[in-house]
């Protein structure tokens, strides 16, 4: 039995120190930074400065205001014996074992039996940690590998040792996965771990084989982006990201205690430029720049993406490299391809690949562990065993067998398999013991990827599915680009009610892409827009708006579980749920005014609803009307779902859940929760600001366009939101009824889209991805 | 007989009362523009149509062109009309006034234009050439060209020629051979032989300004390694005067189906000298500058041969006497009536009618586009107008010459079997128009620039200069008392041109060849719905006249009536149109190959 953790010390203020602390704050715990005596009038100078610092810069690593105020910044020296008040302390100090072990008996000493303290090193092994130190110590360590920056790199790597309180540490495993939101992997206790070994082997290998290839540094990233999707950036553009300087760091370690037949020895090489470009400053987008910079062009204003040369070592403005359509749509035909592009694949790929597959079981038990950690930590879209399905492990193999290379053992022993299938609906995976396991899932987990694997959708169209997920639950899938919002995502949603109405007790709507809803496809809009069919677009409004609204009065409880961006239209389906069931890192807003119109689907009066509960809100309609003008007005986005809290978005009853992989569980549980005694909501009535209103929000963007921070078209969208919230035409005594706000909200949206400026800037977002500032 | 009168009363009714000179007038480059001025213009055209041009119509064709020693001898008395229409100032019309020319609005030019092609197709084809021509030199050439070059073409003392097509590539240049290779002094050595080149030799003029493709020796391969060179036939000397006869030689006429007083010639360039035009390689570029002026132009051919096939059978169907009216004898003091009694000849008659004013009232309002887009005050208006030109110069060049054949076969129709001997005249018209669906890209082509080049272009941007203002016409004019059920049939059409705008775009997004196949059908549909909406705009306007009391001529009268006619018997195409469009590609690419 462990006692559960509800403080956290972390010592080490440094990116990686400081980065943890923010995250273990971020979950809500408070948590102690301590970091070495600075001399001067503030001993903990350097831990305050390191929250200081994370306050300001971005991406940001707390997910709120309140999340920074639970942390307790201190020194080695007038704190240590707060360390006893934790039950898991996490050291993230230099990578010097003399010092480290120095702590180590400091911790062991203050730290009350049952705390568990861990070390974030990446590069020394467990055993060397724990040599000398003694038996109790042994029992409460172990490795807990973070990657940079901890708030948004999912990856964990977790390693034990033969002595360690297996107990102990799955409370902290589990304290990890649940409240940190990462996924946990095991490894063993080898250089590297997994991550970093075959990332650090791929990233070299892909960098001296570039240079031997005479790829441009654009050409490389192509290849590696897509279709490998290891990962979008591409080798160089990662190694920008990561920091030139921090690779050498992590190969030489490596290098001196690896094996000497060890393949990783073979990708480590002397590169003199590269040398040259730390020694100058140029470590990536934290120093001048990397392989690629910004540079400003010859008029001083616009911005040149620049990329060095892997020869001259000189900038030169990157000629952007399209690979051949056959190239980029699939693996198979890149890696066969003869021309430079493929060969280089083939090169980079082949070697890492096998790597990975004779690295199982050295550095973990089994693949499983191998994918994700490539996967969540660099970002790759499959992981090694992944890709070896995707080409044919057959394949790969003949063709090693055929240049003379040697077969990994695993690849051979697959033989003309692949190294998952999906057996009886569940996917299971290839074992080292040449047997096929059952892939294993956290309980509490719940993938939709799972759900489909074995499943017919209960109803589908070309952009959204309704699955079966179990316990008298079904799941509407968005699966359009960017999850956007189009009449056929509106019209399953409309069947779904239908069927969950009929056949199930709760509706929960999820996906497992990377964003919840980006909004509606503004494409369609613009074309709708450019050839006048000003019927199409308000029938397409008005249908949006009905269908919204009909969830929000279904007989079932509605869970809408959002993961990354929810925003226009895709923020308004949160609206209209029952219940918000959001993954941390969900960036929600009502962004409209952004491509000059105004919410359309409902979100004006959901918004109206939900401003006037809140805690604290003035009596009276003008403070809500212009609360929510703010919001809408500004399109502002959330930086976390605690921001869209804050943005009165989620209500205080909704929830947030750390780990992505466990939203859809929690989503489908909260809908659950609900159905006993399930009331849909009463129908709101309004009371708005009148014409008293609208005019004082006109007065505000009018000096904003005084100031020059409003432009012509802003006031025009501003108006017409103000006349929408202010409630149009009727007075600040009149009731206004949600199908009348409805009918405003219409008009004042095809009142934008037929305004030049408005389709200006749509095209100009569609176009560039930016704001047209008109 | 071919019979020709410029068709003044309705050409002021376009420029004046339907598109309306005001816009213009507020741009400092046209202060000066008034409707005296323009009409005046116009009258002097007419007379130089009827007086010059139209009688060596068909003496020109019988003619046809000669080469004689390298030399060709355009038909009797073209000459002579030439230096008339040059002495007249025709040639700089439109021209800038920096280099000599009068600096009219182009929509002005384009009327002048439709009438020189009405009265004689193969003639105008001489000056209209120079028109591209110096387009291109004036945008791409260097200062030095243009000191040599303009003031000369612009005044018509020297014409200009476009030499694209070689015997093996016309659509696709990137197959070029045509080969330029610098000199020690900075010109070019030209080698190659180039077909189809019109006016590329002729006797009207001193010299003629060859614009030449070729390929550098360092060009990437394909259309990208296309540049354009400037060939004299006689080299100016140092006043400016034609001097060495330069390495380019007529070797063929070309033998046709009618332009016959048009010479087409075959070049050979042999080591001619050249200079280039704009940057190297970037030929095609230059080369679209002309060729978007010049497929306006060959638009407005279209559109002069419907005119003039609809005039000479109209009279035609008045004279001729054959049976008797439906309804009863309407001229029983004569053996027969004049054959446009029959309902047949009249429903063939209005076609061409309604037809030809429609296209004249598209045509003007594209022209109008042309000048705004040169000279308006803001950016943002030279750029809708811009947008307007580009999504409309497909349609005017397919459209248009589509109906102008179309047109000359109905003339035909209405002559009976007359129609189809020589010496009526009305033959020509079929041949001479049927050239125009063929050059400056056929109309297939057109129809392929609009739904995959124009269509797509900036998100769609292009569309809203054509769906934008006719969407707000119609919801402004829905209940107008005149014609508000002409309205309601045009809004069922643009809602159908909407429904296959929709259609196209998406099919289009997915599978390139969806937009190939229903290309030419959205094409006519736009086209069709641009004319009804002109068509219902001047009906509009005529039936607030008439309910003022003004319409002493009938012309509003025929006004309404012609657009009654072209709702009710023309426009309903655009359901079918609609129906072909939606039925997608399947049918028209499922046969194989060797099943054909």
């Amino acid at each position: 039995m462990t006692t559960p953790i509800e403080r956290v010390c972390v010592i080490g203020a440094g990116v990686m120190g400081a980065g943890i602390a923010a995250q273990v704050a971020n979950a809500g715990v408070p948590v102690l930074l301590l970091d070495i005596v600075k001399d001067g009038p503030d001993r903990s100078a350097i831990a305050r400065g390191a929250v200081a610092k994370m306050q300001k810069t971005e991406p940001a690593s707390f997910m709120s205001a309140d999340a920074a105020r639970l942390v307790t910044v201190g020194n080695l020296e007038d704190d240590l014996e707060q360390v006893a008040g934790c039950q898991w302390v996490v050291e993230a100090i230099i990578e010097r074992l003399d010092l480290k072990q120095a702590l180590y008996a400091k911790l062991d000493a203050v730290c009350p039996p049952g705390t568990a303290i861990s070390s974030n090193t990446s590069t020394i092994r467990l055993a060397s940690l724990l040599d000398g130190m003694g038996e109790s110590f042994r029992k409460r360590f172990a490795i807990t590998h973070f990657f940079n920056p901890p708030r948004y790199m999912r990856l964990l790597e977790l390693v034990v040792g033969p002595n360690t309180d297996a107990a102990l540490f799955d409370g902290v495993a589990d304290f990890i996965d649940r409240r940190l939101g990462k996924s946990v992997v095991r490894t063993n206790d080898t250089p590297g771990f997994i991550a970093n070994r075959i990332g650090t082997f791929w990233l070299q290998h892909g960098v001296n084989t570039a240079i031997a290839h005479k790829l441009t540094v654009a050409e490389a990233d192509a290849v590696m982006g897509r279709p490998l999707g290891v990962p979008k950036t591409g080798i160089f553009g990662l190694l920008d990201l990561i920091g030139l300087d921090l690779m050498p760091h992590i190969a030489r370690s490596m290098t001196e205690s690896l094996a000497a037949d060890d393949p990783f020895h073979d990708t480590t090489r002397e590169l003199p430029f590269l040398q040259r470009m730390i020694g100058e400053g140029y470590t990536g987008r934290k120093g001048k720049g990397g392989f690629y910079r910004l540079n400003k062009g010859a008029s001083g204003r616009e911005k040149i993406k620049e990329s060095i040369g892997l020869v001259t070592g000189e900038y030169a403005p990157t000629q952007s490299v399209r690979l051949p359509d056959a190239l980029s749509r699939d693996l198979g035909t890149l890696l066969a391809s003869n021309d430079k592009f493929g060969a280089y694949a083939w090169s980079v790929m082949s070697d890492t690949l096998s790597y990975a597959a004779r690295l199982v079981p050295e550095i973990a038990d089994e693949i499983v562990a191998v994918d994700a950690a490539m996967r969540l930590g660099f970002n790759w879209k499959r992981g090694p065993f992944e890709l070896l399905d995707a080409i044919g492990p057959a394949k790969v193999a003949a063709r090693l067998e055929q240049e003379g290379r040697k077969v990994p053992a695993l690849l051979r022993a697959v033989g003309e398999g692949t190294f998952y299938r999906i057996h009886e609906g569940r996917p299971e995976f290839f074992g080292t013991d040449g047997l096929y396991h059952p892939v294993p899932r956290q309980d509490g987990v719940l993938l939709l990827d799972d759900v489909k694997r074995g499943a017919k959708p209960l109803a589908r169209n070309g952009s959204a599915s309704l699955w079966d997920i179990g316990e008298g639950v079904a799941c509407l899938e968005f699966h359009t680009k960017m999850n956007a919002l189009d009449d056929k995502i509106v019209a399953l949603l409309d069947k779904s009610l239908t069927i969950v109405g009929e056949r199930f007790r709760a509706l929960v709507i999820a996906n497992d892409g990377s964003n919840f809803s980006a909004g509606a496809n503004l494409g369609t809009a613009l074309f709708a827009g450019n050839i006048a069919a000003w019927g199409e677009i308000e029938k397409t409004v008005a249908e949006g708006q009905r269908v919204f609204k009909a969830m929000k009065y279904a007989p079932f409880p509605v869970v809408a579980a959002p993961a990354g961006l929810a925003l226009g239209g895709g923020c308004e389906v949160l609206l209209h749920a029952d219940a918000i069931v959001a993954h941390a890192e969900t960036y929600a807003g009502l962004v409209e005014t952004g491509v000059g119109l105004v919410p359309g689907w409902g979100g004006n009066g959901e918004m109206l609803t939900r401003v006037a509960a809140a805690r604290g809100m003035p009596k009276g309609p003008m403070p809500t009307v212009a609360a929510v003008f703010e919001t809408i007005s500004q399109a502002k986005v959330s930086k976390s779902a605690a921001e869209a809290r804050a943005m009165r978005i989620l209500r205080d009853s909704d929830s947030i859940v750390m780990n992505r992989d466990r939203l859809l569980f929690d989503a489908r549980a909260k809908a659950l929760s609900l159905v006993e005694g399930y009331k849909a909501p009463e129908k709101p009535e309004f009371r708005l600001s009148g014409q008293g209103g609208r005019a004082g929000l006109g007065l505000a963007v009018a000096d904003f366009a005084k100031r020059g921070i409003a432009t012509p078209h802003d006031v025009v969208v501003a108006d017409a939101l103000a006349e929408l919230l202010s409630g149009g035409d009727f007075d600040i005594v009149d009731i206004v009824t949600e199908d009348q706000l409805l009918a405003l909200e219409r008009r004042a949206f095809m009142r934008l889209i037929r305004t030049g400026p408005t389709l200006a800037r749509i095209e100009h977002m569609l176009t560039t991805g930016k704001p047209l500032r008109n | 007989m071919q019979v020709y009168e410029a068709p003044l009363r309705d050409m002021r009714f376009v420029l004046h009362e339907l598109h309306g000179l005001e816009r213009l007038q507020q741009i400092e480059a046209f202060a000066e523009v008034n409707e005296e001025l323009v009409d005046s213009v116009l009258e002097e055209a007419g007379r130089l149509a009827t007086e010059v041009l139209l009688p060596l119509n068909a003496t020109g064709d019988a003619e046809g062109c000669r080469l004689e020693n390298g030399v060709v001898r355009t038909p009797a008395g073209f000459p002579e009309a030439y230096k008339t229409f040059r002495e007249g100032g025709w040639p700089s019309l439109a021209s800038d006034p920096a280099y000599g020319g009068q600096g009219l609005p182009e929509c002005v030019s384009k009327l002048v234009e439709e009438i020189s092609c009405a009265a004689n197709l193969s003639f105008s084809l001489y000056p209209g050439l120079t028109h591209g021509a110096v387009q291109a030199l004036a945008a791409h050439g260097s200062t030095e060209l243009k000191d040599i070059y303009l003031a000369k073409m612009i005044e018509g003392v020297w014409t200009g020629s476009m030499c694209l097509t070689e015997s093996h590539c016309g659509t696709d240049l990137g197959m070029m051979r045509t080969r330029a290779v610098p000199a020690e002094d900075g010109t070019y050595k030209i080698t190659g032989s180039k077909i189809f080149i019109s006016a590329g030799e002729h006797d009207l003029t001193e010299n003629i300004v060859h614009l030449v493709l070729a390929k550098l020796p360092d060009g990437p391969p394909g259309v990208k390694g296309i540049s354009l060179f400037l060939v004299p036939k006689f080299i100016p000397d140092a006043d400016g005067k034609p001097g060495r006869r330069n390495g380019v030689m007529c070797t063929g006429l070309e033998h046709k189906m009618g332009l016959k007083a048009s010479a087409t010639c075959q070049m050979s360039f042999d080591d001619a000298t050249g200079w280039l035009v704009g940057a190297p390689h970037k030929g095609m570029a230059a080369m679209f500058t002309m060729m978007n002026e010049e497929r306006l132009g060959v638009g407005i051919q279209g559109l002069g041969v419907c005119s003039a096939a609809y005039q000479s059978a109209t009279a035609y169907a008045k004279d001729r006497l054959q049976g008797r009216s439906l309804s009863g004898a309407k001229r029983p003091d004569l053996a027969a009536d004049p054959i446009i009694v029959h309902p047949d000849v009249r429903r063939t008659l209005m076609t061409m009618r309604a037809n030809t004013e429609g296209c004249r009232a598209v045509g003007i309002w594209v022209a109008q586009a042309v000048d705004l887009s040169k000279h308006a005050k803001t950016e943002a208006e030279r750029q809708a107008a811009d947008d307007f030109v580009a999504l409309m110069t497909p349609v005017v060049k397919a459209l248009f010459t589509d109906l102008g054949f179309e047109t000359a076969s109905h003339a035909i129709q209405v002559y009976g079997g007359h129609g189809y001997i020589r010496e009526h005249g009305v033959e020509q018209y079929a041949r001479d128009a049927r050239i125009a669906m063929l050059y400056e890209g056929t109309n297939g082509i057109q129809a392929l620039d609009l739904v995959g080049r124009k269509m797509p272009s900036n998100m769609g941007r292009l569309l809203r200069s054509f769906f934008h203002p006719v969407a707000d016409w119609i919801e402004a004019n829905r209940t107008h008392a005149g014609v508000g059920p002409m309205v309601a049939h045009l809004e069922r059409a643009f809602g159908a041109l909407q429904l296959a705008t929709g259609t196209v775009g998406e099919r289009g997004l997915r599978d390139p060849e969806e937009a190939g196949a229903a290309a030419t059908d959205y094409l006519r549909l736009l086209g069709l719905v641009a004319q009804a909406y002109m068509l219902v705009r001047s009906a509009a306007i005529a039936s607030d006249r008439i309910e003022a009391g003004d319409d002493e001529s009938g012309f509003y009268q025929a006004k309404l009536t012609t657009a009654q006619f072209f709702v009710d018997r023309i426009l309903p195409q655009s359901a079918s149109l609609f129906l072909t469009i939606k039925s997608g590609k399947a049918s028209t690419m499922a046969m194989p190959e060797m099943a054909f």
